[in-house]
Parts: structure tokens; sequence; C-alpha cells
């Protein structure tokens, strides 16, 4: 039994008297593409956000390739490997396009210390930035400023600085909320060729988008998992479909 | 702007400001030393203004400490110049070291905690008379003689801060452009983006704070002995606000708009209050202008001028 | 030794009584419209000096006090609307733009009324001193001021707690949108609580003028003074108001007392050790 990629044992999150998420326990395997689907409200953002440190949960373990990281900063769990988009779009817009890919490379690089260079000097690491650029087809705009791009390309561009971090584990929330059609299509590719040495977590909306990239599915609804399965199983799962396509 | 356009441009303004003792009185001599050096208190705020989005409101204690420092260690105990100059910085930024700690705090409360702490230094240096001169300040502090050049007159000193000004500027543009200050930018433009590639900002904020208290400092030696006195109004809480307005006026975010925005006031306040009583109140009209009409400085304006020629083209 | 260290207690209520007129304003502006008005200290100073003006004319303390008072609220009205709106949530703006009010205010006064100390005058039953239990002498002005502390504190906390309005600002401090959502006319709620802020400014002035006196430079001191009041218990907090100004009163005097030279540090210190692990005060929240 191979060390799992991402581990939740016993996670919940209270707010007040509001139980957001509770008790949930799942487990992906390295290289693992696993979904979480739920209704609105069902707590997929906030229990994405104490997998990453972005909100302290209240009980539970969570472990990442088996290191505890219950306790650890956000900063310390990207250090441990995890790389994350957001739901709603969060990317540097008054900066360049390639200075938002070069801050993702430095946030783990002793070099962002550095004073008595300019940054232009790097030539390597401009390189490894256009690079990364590449790989989500946004290179043509590096020099631009991100407020001036589309919504889809800032997308496109959140992508490539969670991947920039050389991530073991990534968390995608949602990642084509908000696209058009063809955009929607173009980061699905995107995602799905992505190399089997990153596991994904990933929220998403979309069922199509869901089914089409899982390995496994895992369904909350209010704060609990209901099932966990292949996008098969789960598809044809009455108690699913009453939850969730029933809201549809 | 182009690069050999900005050169070209640098080096015709360090021209005329070398040519200026030769065509002008003493009166811009001493204007524009004045400039230089609360160009250079204008630069540290807006390290932390422009850069790392901080609003501090307590940069004229580092530059009192350090102007008192270094008067008290020559005046009183007669120590070279070699020694004091550094220990008047090494003060300041120590104090740095402290307040800095307020970086764990944002917004609102980070403006607040800036003031409640200018006025500490403010207080002290008022009241702990019997160490500091309370309101009399400390006097008679001499002019520094500089491996070999005494600076004893007006136009000496102004070539000594001309210099001082340009290499200083030279090595902003460094630190500005370097990974630092564009973890600094990404930083004041998304905290929660820096936090989920692997940053701390909080430890580069720190930094950031302590490095312009070291910038506060040199501008409060240097003011020092320009000033040849100093006394509680240098930690003074209008003293940090006219800095970040200079920062402001002249262009936030940019190299020289510091610069240019302490020369823009300085020569505002001179002109006002030589036909009109009330130069405070202008000062204060001129706040609420640039806050309401002109938030990007001169700079801004400037490049929204060329960018508006460059449209109708 | 005892007798004295009552006395610096009553002193430095006294003077909590009045940090607590202008601090309660001020946080009231901040965590319902989140406003900082840095021209909170100019407002006191020039309500202490339409006060005096007033007393000058009419003889009457009590009519300076509503007349300082009432001349701020207008002047925080007129200064509101034209200038603090536009600068909508940018609180370097308005920093900027209170500093620059507070300039002008600061050297208006300081044209009209000249740079002396000036004190307003206070009614005859209020001169001298009262005896308290433990044969304790002391002014009757400070006692009076404590008094009218207490007072000012209990209105405004029923006000904010069993009142209709009271609950609107209460909910509006917590969520904005959420009061407007309701339909309820944010905009005069606003005008309501910045006015009576404005109006506690200006009667501090004429309060504070009758024993702390007047002078360019007063509303920077007195400002100092009541920001701390609100970073130790926290902006947008009534009760942090009151505990913040008791604090930050008491501290004041005994440090003056204790320690004439470094009064400042007995203040500032507990301030900046607090703000380490409690960034928001002790009542605030953090946003």
């Amino acid at each position: 039994m191979t060390t799992p990629a991402i581990e939740l044992v016993d996670v919940g999150k209270r707010y007040g008297g509001l139980q957001a998420v509770e008790s949930v326990t799942l487990a992906v395997a390295p290289g693992e593409r696993r979904v979480l689907i739920g209704p609105n409200g069902a707590g997929k953002t906030t229990l994405f956000h104490c997998v990453t440190g972005t909100v302290r949960a209240s009980s539970g373990r969570i472990r990442l390739f088996g290191t505890d990281v219950t306790r650890l900063d956000e900063a310390s769990r990207t250090r441990l490997g995890m790389g994350r988009t957001f739901q709603i779009s969060n990317v540097f817009m008054d900066l360049t396009v390639v200075e938002n890919v070069l801050l993702a490379l430095l946030g783990k690089d002793r070099r962002k210390w550095t004073t008595y260079r300019t940054l232009r000097t790097y030539a390597q690491m401009h390189e490894q930035a256009l690079d990364r650029l590449a790989v989500v087809g946004l290179q043509a705009r590096a020099n631009e400023t991100v407020r001036l791009l589309s919504y889809g390309e800032r997308r496109q561009l959140e992508l490539a600085l969670a991947l920039a971090t050389a991530p073991r584990v990534l968390f995608l929330d949602e990642p084509c909320a908000g696209l058009s059609p063809s955009e929607r299509q173009l980061l699905s590719q995107l995602i799905a060729g992505l190399p089997r040495d990153i596991t994904l977590l990933m929220i998403e909306h979309d069922m199509d988008v869901a089914l089409a990239l899982a390995d496994r599915v895992t369904v909350l609804h209010r704060g609990k998992v209901i099932l966990e399965g292949s996008p098969d199983e789960v598809q044809a799962d009455p108690e699913v479909r009453e939850v969730y396509f029933g809201h549809v | 702007m182009e690069r050999k356009h900005l050169i070209a441009w640098s080096v015709v303004a360090v021209a005329i400001a070398a040519l200026l003792p030769l065509v002008a009185g003493p009166f811009w001599v001493a204007l524009l030393t004045q400039m230089f050096i609360f160009g250079l208190l204008a630069l540290s705020v807006d390290l932390l203004l422009g850069h790392a989005g901080l609003f501090s409101l307590c940069h004229a204690a580092f530059f009192s400490v350090a102007a008192y420092t270094t008067a008290i260690l020559q005046v009183r105990y007669g120590v070279s110049t070699a020694l004091a100059a550094p220990a008047g910085i090494v003060a300041g930024t120590l104090l740095g070291l402290v307040f800095g700690l307020s970086v764990r705090t944002r917004g609102v409360y980070f403006i607040l905690i800036t003031i409640a702490l200018g006025y500490i230094v403010w207080g002290v240096a008022y009241r702990w008379s019997s160490f500091t001169g309370g309101d009399n300040g400390v006097t008679n502090v001499p002019r520094p003689t500089i491996a070999g050049f005494e600076l004893e007159s007006m136009t000496s000193y102004y070539y000594f801060m001309l210099a001082v000004i340009v290499l200083s500027l030279l090595a902003y543009r460094v630190l500005v452009a370097s990974p630092f200050g564009l973890t600094l930018r990404g930083i004041k433009t998304s905290e929660t983006r820096m936090t989920s590639v692997g940053f701390r900002p909080n430890r580069h904020l720190y930094a950031a704070f302590v490095l312009s208290a070291a910038i506060a400092s040199f501008a409060g030696v240097l003011y020092v002995y320009y000033n040849r006195f100093v006394n509680p109004v240098s930690a003074s809480f209008p003293i940090s606000v006219e800095a970040v307005l200079m920062a402001i006026v002249g262009g936030s975010g940019t190299i020289v708009g510091p610069l240019l925005g302490s020369g823009i006031v300085l020569a505002l306040r001179n002109w006002v209050s030589s036909f009109f009583e009330l130069h405070a109140a202008v000062m204060g009209l001129v706040f609420i202008a640039v806050v309401l009409w002109a938030p990007n400085g001169l700079v801004g304006l400037l490049a929204s001028l060329r960018a508006n020629r460059r449209a109708a083209r | 030794m005892t007798t004295s260290a009552i006395l610096q207690a009553i002193n430095g209520t006294s003077f909590a009584a009045l940090l607590f007129l202008l601090a309660s304003g001020f946080t009231l502006s901040f965590g319902l419209m989140r406003v900082v008005n840095m021209a909170h200290g100019a407002y006191y100073l020039l309500g202490g000096y339409v006060g005096l003006a007033i007393v000058q004319v009419t003889g009457s303390f009590s009519a300076a006090i509503l007349a300082g008072g009432a001349a701020i609220a207008l002047l925080g009205f007129f200064v509101d609307r034209a200038l603090i709106r536009r600068t909508g949530e940018n609180h370097l703006a308005q920093v900027l733009l209170t500093v620059g009010i507070a300039f002008v205010i600061g050297d208006v006064a300081l044209w009209i009324w000249g740079g002396d100390n000036l004190k307003v005058p206070v009614p005859m039953f209020l001169r001298g001193a009262v005896e308290l239990p433990g044969g304790i002498v002391y002014p009757a002005f400070r006692l009076m001021l404590i008094g009218l502390g207490l007072v000012v504190a209990l209105v405004l906390w029923l006000l904010y707690h069993k009142t209709q309005i009271g609950a609107v600002v209460r909910a509006g401090v917590d969520d904005r949108e959420m009061v407007a959502a309701n339909g309820i006319h944010v905009d005069r709620l606003f005008i309501v609580v910045s006015a009576l802020a404005s109006f506690l400014a200006g009667t501090a002035g004429v309060v504070g003028g009758a024993f702390l006196t007047l002078y360019p430079g007063a509303e920077w001191e007195i400002l100092v003074f009541a920001l701390v009041v609100v970073i130790v218990g926290g902006l947008g907090s009534l009760e942090g108001a009151m505990i913040g100004a008791l604090i930050v009163g008491l501290l004041d005097a005994y440090g003056r007392w204790l320690l004439p030279e470094f009064s400042y540090f007995v203040l500032f210190g507990p301030m900046a050790i607090l703000m380490l692990f409690r960034p928001t005060g002790l009542f605030g929240k953090a946003h």
C-alpha cells in the first residue's frame, strides 16, 4: 500500500455555529486524478482551503505524502510540493505575464532575497519562465500587463503559476469557471495533458469536464462525503442523482 | 521610456545640476541641497509605499534618531565623523528593527500604529530634555571633512549631496528591479497569491521596512550635517506626512518621482511662505488637491499625457 | 503616597473621559463608514476655539459646549459630503485628505486666535475644589468631566445597544452591504453617525480647552492619544473606546507622575506589546 499523495482523516471545519465540513476522510493515490463534486454550499471550497492551508481545520489530520501538514502554514505546504489555483482568478494583475511566472519561480528560491542584481540579468530564470508560459500557450503575451488579458487567458496564466512551483500535488478550484466553451476545452485539454508525476485534486462544477478527467470522484453534500467511486459508479448512483442532478 | 533616452535625460539632468551653483544664487543651491536630502527621505518612504504597499507615517522617527545620534556624538562627545555618521545610521536602523514589528498588521491598523510609533520618538525628543536638549535641540554640529574635502561652504555640500543622490538613485534602481523588489510588488498586488507560491510576505515586508529605515536614517545624518542643528521638529508628524506627500506628488512607485516630489513640495512651500503667512494651510490644500485630482503624481501625469498624445496620433 | 496615587487615578479618569468623547466618534466612524478621519483632532481644537468665542460673547459655558459641538457637526457634514466621500474606502487617500484638512483648519485657527495658550473660562460653580471622602481635595471641573464622560458613555451605550437605530448601526458595523440590501437608508445613517462624531469632537474641545488649554499643536497631541485609545480598544468598538480610554488615561497619569521624561514609553510600550499579540486591539474585529 503506497503512501497516499493526499490524505484527509476526519477533517472538519467549524465557523461559529456552522459546521461547513464534517468528518471528511479520503485518500488520493500518487498520480491519481480525483475530482470533488457536490452542489453549491456543499463545502468543497472550504475543504480545499483546509487542505491548502488558507484556513486552519477545526479537527482532523491532513497529510501530504505521509507528512502531517495540519499545523503548517500555506508557504510550508507549498514547499512540500503543493500548488493551487483559486476559484476566482487570482493572478498579479498589475504586473506583466512573465513577472507573474517569475514570482512563482522565486517563491521557493533563495534568490528572492537578492537586492544587488536586477531581475533582467537572470537569463536562465527568464528562459524557464517563458517555457512555463509556452506550456499554457501564453509565451507571446509575456511582456503584457495581466490586466489586459482576457479572463480565459488569466485562467491559463493561473495554471502556469501553479505549475511553476513544480508541485507534486495540484489543487484546482473550478479551473474552468467563467470560461467560454472553447476556452473551457483548451483548459481541460491542458489539465488532461499534465504528466502523471503530478497528483491532481480538482473541484469541478461542470459534470462533463469532471467525469472526463477523473480517475475517481468524491461527492460532497452538506459538508460530508456521501459517495466515492469511479465516474461511472457515481453517475449511476441514485442518491447522487437526487442530490446533485436534482439541483442542476 | 527607452533605455538610451533615459540615460540621455539623466546625464543632461546631472550636468544641469552640476552647473547650477555657477549660474544661480545661494537660494537655489540651498533649495536643491534640501531637495536631495528630503528626496532621500521620500525615497525611503516610497520603497514601502510604492513597492510594498505599506503606508508608513513614522519615518521622521528614523530620520531624527539618526540626526540626533550623530549630532550628540559629535557635539557632546567629540566623536569624529567617521564614527558618528555610521553610528547615526545604525541607531536609526536599530529603531527600524523594533518598529518593523508593526508589519504584522495591515491596512488602517498599520497606518495608525506607525503614527503612534512616530509620536513616541517625537515625545521622547521633546521631553527627555536632559539628553536631547528638549525644545532647543542640539546645535553647532560641525560640517564633516570627507576624504580630505572640507564641506564648509554651501556649494561644497551641494556637490557632495549631488554625488550622494546620484549614487543613491543608481543603487535604488537596482534594488527595485531586483528579485527582492519584484517580491515586494507581488505582495502589494496579491498577498494570497504570494503565499500560495511559497512566500512568507511578513518576512519580506519586515526586511523592506528595516531597509527603508536605514535609508531614512542616512537622510537624517546628511540632514544634520547640512543644517548643523537638530530639534524635535525633525521627528514630528508633519515631516512624516510631507515625505509621503513628496513621494505621491512626484509619482509613487517610480525612481525619480520621490525626488521630483521633494523639489516641488519644498519649492512650493518656499514660494508660498514668502507672500502668505498660512503656508501650512496651503500645504494642506495641496494634499487635498493631489488626493482628489492627481493621485498618480507628476510622473503619472506626464505618463498619461504621453499616452494620450500617442493615442491621438 | 496613597493620596497621590488616588489623585493620579482621578486625573487619569478625567482625562479618559475627555479621550472617550473624542475616540468614540472616531471609532464608530470607522466601524460604520470605514472612514479614517485624521482631522478629528482639528475638530477638537476648532470646537474649543468656537466655544471660547461663545463664552466671551454670552458668558454661558453650556452654550459654548453646544455651540462648539454644533459648529463642528456642521463643518464635519460639509467635509464629509464634499471631500471624504470622494475617497471611497481608500484609507491612504482618506488619511492624506483629512491630514490636509487638519492642516488647513489648524493654520486658519492659528491666524484667527494666535499662538498663545488660551483657556476656556469655566463657570463659577465649577471653579475651585471639592472635598472627597478620605480628605482628598480635587478640582470640581475635572470631577464634572468624569461625570460628563459617564453620562455620554451611558447614553451612547443605550443608543447603541437598546434602540432600533443602534441595532441598525451595529448591524452596519458588522456587515454594511447586508444593511443596505435590506433597504435601510445607509446614507442617512452615515450622516447621523458622522454628525454625532463631529459633535462630540467639538464639545470635547470646549471641555478640554477648559483644563488642557487650546494652542497650535494641541490638535495633533490629542489625536495621538485618541488613536492609541482606538488601537488598544479596537476600531469599531464602543466598549473598546471606553476601556481603551480608561487604560490610556490612567497610564498617562501614572506615567507622568512616576517617569515624567519617559511618560510616552509608559503609554506606548503596552500598546506596542498589545499590537504584537492582538493587532486588532482588545475588542476589534479582523476585517
